[in-house]
């Protein structure tokens, strides 16, 4: 980025000569520092994973999440400016039930995503804010149209995923994503590799603890977001610690 | 005049991903002094140490009381703390208001965490510079939350935050086990005395005058402790020897590190032209 | 309030409505006349009004008020599947008629029948009388001539009639009305909604309409 401290880089509402927006770039580096999360989109759901990183061991366990539900049919995860990302989510909450009081039934996600993505890019365009620090993924399950899922970035650009990551580890955990059979997986089977995907990019040496959260809506939870039961959590948690040693196990034996 | 060219206002995103203005914010928060929330699993606690302007001025207020079942104490800007507690005090009666129930701590905290993340993201405003720490007890039980300028937010087992309470913080975390299984309000409140006694400064004794402590929880209504109450339990923890060795203050008082393109910082002590708690 | 002449009198659709479910979908009937006063303004109105391509209402009360609500309601389902790029619920489509109906229930006159078909639901008949009430019902009516015929109602509808059935029915009730109430006449006309192609509207007059009484 030559073109930084040429003053270009200053407003959101000011191009660069180049045709870039500096702002919105820079606030993209912000979720680059935080936990990474994942979405995976099988044929009878979508299941949600966050690494979220604990800075203190004075905060209370399970608490402080970085899930969220939107409606009882749609779930977020976020990555970036926790602060930044709640107020969001507070966003899209009050547009899901305005929807829902003003037409009585849930609505279409693929709506409420081109709302909070059309929110999150006002905030691109003018001196007076900046942009935010967070990307989000918005997941469903319907009947009709079955598993949908969404991530909009700072610049309010988003697009429909099968299979999606995004935070410090993107790059590790979309390889390790791409190497599934999305299409075929079901639930049950997405949580397994959601946790084991989520333990194999933590970096241990750089962030020390860190809490799975899960979430997932589809079929089985008959469309309901929710978090992952815990049995089923712990379960898919163990099988990802396994499989850590049985990595390293076999690195040591390569040497 | 400034550190680097991104850290004038509080919509600028810097290069590495960071609003310094958020983060100048944060140490407003280690201007004031500290102040410590522990719970049990019937009670949650604040104790906070008070200052005084001068030899003839009274101690300033640190815990605010906001509803019959949540309290908080404040580090930072005093006046922007009132702003907060307005807000809050208004929050808790309209939901009673509607709902006939005391507001559940998480549903404040959140609304308020909201609030203060708006004037984090426009130029017409700027973070508030103050952290609170919110004590509160509701159906789920004892809470302790702490709230920053960044308008993070964190629910924790214990807290300490104000100036030198890195200190507390090691208490804390050392003794975290022993303090959310302490049977009695006593012991509970002894945990927190000590833990506020490792932040205070060392010429300063704890005592009832400097000394403030709140306590809520099952069947007890927020309550700020009188002088006479305060130095009961002030007796129980002064006999005790002071544990030495890292009152020195913590690490993470100090400022921020400046981003790596940065020119030499010239004025590395930020300067807040209004008098803090 | 009083009225000197017939012509300042409101327009006002003082009716007989009708809207019922039936095995493949929803069937919708009206009688034709709009009335001022004693003065018949129209014989031939239409009273079944398309709100979109699969649901219809039925308006009773005044004239402009209801033709106004539906225009509105129109845009405003037509807005919203221009957004969401799916076809408007009836359930939504009565969620929107309340609204109105409701806030501005003190100005309004209009008690309206939603009825439409779904990909959802199937058929469906939402009944929002005067004050702006909403419920759902397997078979609606409205209008002052409906006072005349709810024991017919009840003693002839049955869940699950044939689309043939579900015609007579409707025929024979608003024929039943119509003999009976002074503000209900002319022909009478049915919708049938049910998914399967656009609706289909079809009206009866002069003989094709059941004599009954003395």
């Amino acid at each position: 980025m030559s073109s930084i401290g040429t003053g270009y880089d200053l407003s959101a509402s000011q191009f660069s000569p180049d045709g870039r927006v500096f702002q919105v770039e820079y606030a993209q580096k912000a979720i680059e520092n935080s936990g990474t999360v994942i979405g995976l989109r099988g044929k009878d759901g979508v299941v949600l994973a966050v690494e979220k990183l604990v800075t203190s061991k004075l905060y209370e366990p399970g608490a402080n999440k970085r899930l969220f539900t939107i409606d009882k049919h749609i779930g977020m995860a976020v990555a970036g400016l926790i602060s930044d990302a709640r107020a969001v989510a507070e966003v899209a909450r009050t547009e899901a039930a305005n929807y829902r009081s003003q037409y009585k039934s849930s609505i279409p996600l693929k709506y409420l995503n081109e709302r909070v993505s059309m929110y999150m890019h006002a905030y691109t365009l003018y001196s007076a804010v900046r942009p935010f620090g967070c990307s989000v993924i918005l997941s469903t399950y319907t009947e009709e149209d079955g598993p949908e899922m969404y991530m909009i970035d700072p610049s309010g650009v988003s697009y429909g995923y099968f299979g999606c990551a995004v935070g410090k580890a993107k790059q590790a955990a979309k390889t390790e994503i791409e190497k599934l059979k999305l299409k075929d997986m079901s639930c049950q089977e997405l949580v397994k590799e959601a946790a084991r995907i989520i333990y194999l990019v933590h970096d241990e040496l750089k962030d020390k603890q860190f809490e799975l959260e899960m979430s997932w809506i589809g079929s089985q939870t008959s469309g309901v977001n929710q978090q992952v039961p815990a049995n089923v959590h712990a379960e898919a948690e163990k099988d990802a610690k396994a499989a850590m040693e049985e990595d390293s196990d076999s690195e040591t034996e390569d040497i | 005049m400034f550190r680097n060219q991104y850290d004038s206002d509080v919509t600028v995103w810097s290069p590495q991903g960071r609003l310094h203005q958020v983060e100048y914010a944060m140490e407003a928060v280690k201007l004031g002094a500290a102040t410590v929330g522990v719970k049990n699993k019937q009670y949650a606690v604040l104790v906070a140490l008070k200052r005084a302007s001068s030899e003839l001025s009274a101690h300033q207020k640190k815990i605010i009381p906001l509803d019959n079942h949540i309290g908080m104490s404040i580090s930072g800007l005093t006046a922007d703390a009132r702003i907060l507690s307005r807000q809050m005090r208004s929050e808790c009666l309209s939901y009673s208001y509607s709902y006939g129930t005391e507001i559940p701590i998480i549903r404040l905290m959140n609304k308020i965490s909201n609030m203060m993340q708006s004037s984090t993201q426009r130029y017409d405003r700027r973070p508030y510079g103050v952290g609170l720490l919110v004590a509160g007890f509701d159906a789920d039980g004892p809470h302790i939350f702490q709230i920053c300028p960044s308008a993070n937010l964190y629910e924790c087992r214990s807290m300490a935050i104000g100036a030198r309470s890195q200190s507390a913080r090691t208490y804390l975390e050392k003794h975290l086990a022993d303090i959310g299984n302490s049977g009695t309000l006593t012991d509970l409140l002894k945990h927190a005395l000590r833990a506020l006694r490792d932040s205070s400064p060392n010429d300063t004794e704890l005592s009832s005058k400097n000394v403030a402590i709140a306590v809520v929880g099952k069947d007890t209504p927020l309550k700020e402790l009188s002088e006479a109450d305060t130095q009961t339990y002030l007796d129980m923890i002064l006999s005790e020897e002071r544990r030495s060795g890292d009152t020195a203050g913590g690490s993470d008082d100090a400022p921020p590190p400046p981003p790596p393109s940065d020119p030499p910082a010239q004025d590395p002590t930020p300067v807040v032209a209004m008098e803090t708690q | 309030m009083h009225y000197n002449s017939v012509i300042e009198e409101k327009l006002a659709v003082s009716t007989s409505i009708i809207a019922c479910v039936f095995d493949g979908g929803v069937a919708l009937g009206a009688d034709s006349r709009t009335s001022s006063g004693v003065f018949i303004t129209n014989r031939v109105a239409d009273k079944l009004t398309k709100i979109t391509d699969n649901i219809y209402c039925c308006r009773s009360g005044s004239a402009a008020d209801t033709q106004a609500i539906s225009d509105i309601v129109s845009y405003h389902l037509a807005f919203q599947k221009a957004e969401t790029g799916e076809e408007p619920s009836v359930a939504t489509a009565a969620a929107v008629f309340q609204e109105l109906c409701y806030n501005h229930r003190e100005q309004l006159t209009a008690g309206i029948i939603v009825a439409g078909y779904d990909k959802v639901k199937g058929g469906q008949v939402y009944n929002i009388p005067l004050g702006g009430m909403c419920v759902e019902k397997k078979c609606a009516m409205g209008g002052a001539g409906s006072t005349y015929v709810y024991g017919y109602m009840d003693s002839n509808f049955k869940e699950n009639m044939t689309e043939q059935e579900v015609k007579k029915f409707i025929l024979h009730l608003l024929a039943l009305a119509m003999s009976r109430d002074g503000s209900s006449g002319g022909v009478v006309n049915i919708c049938i909604i049910d998914g399967q192609g656009p609706p289909r509207k079809e009206f009866y007059i002069g003989d094709q309409i059941p004599k009954y009484g003395i």
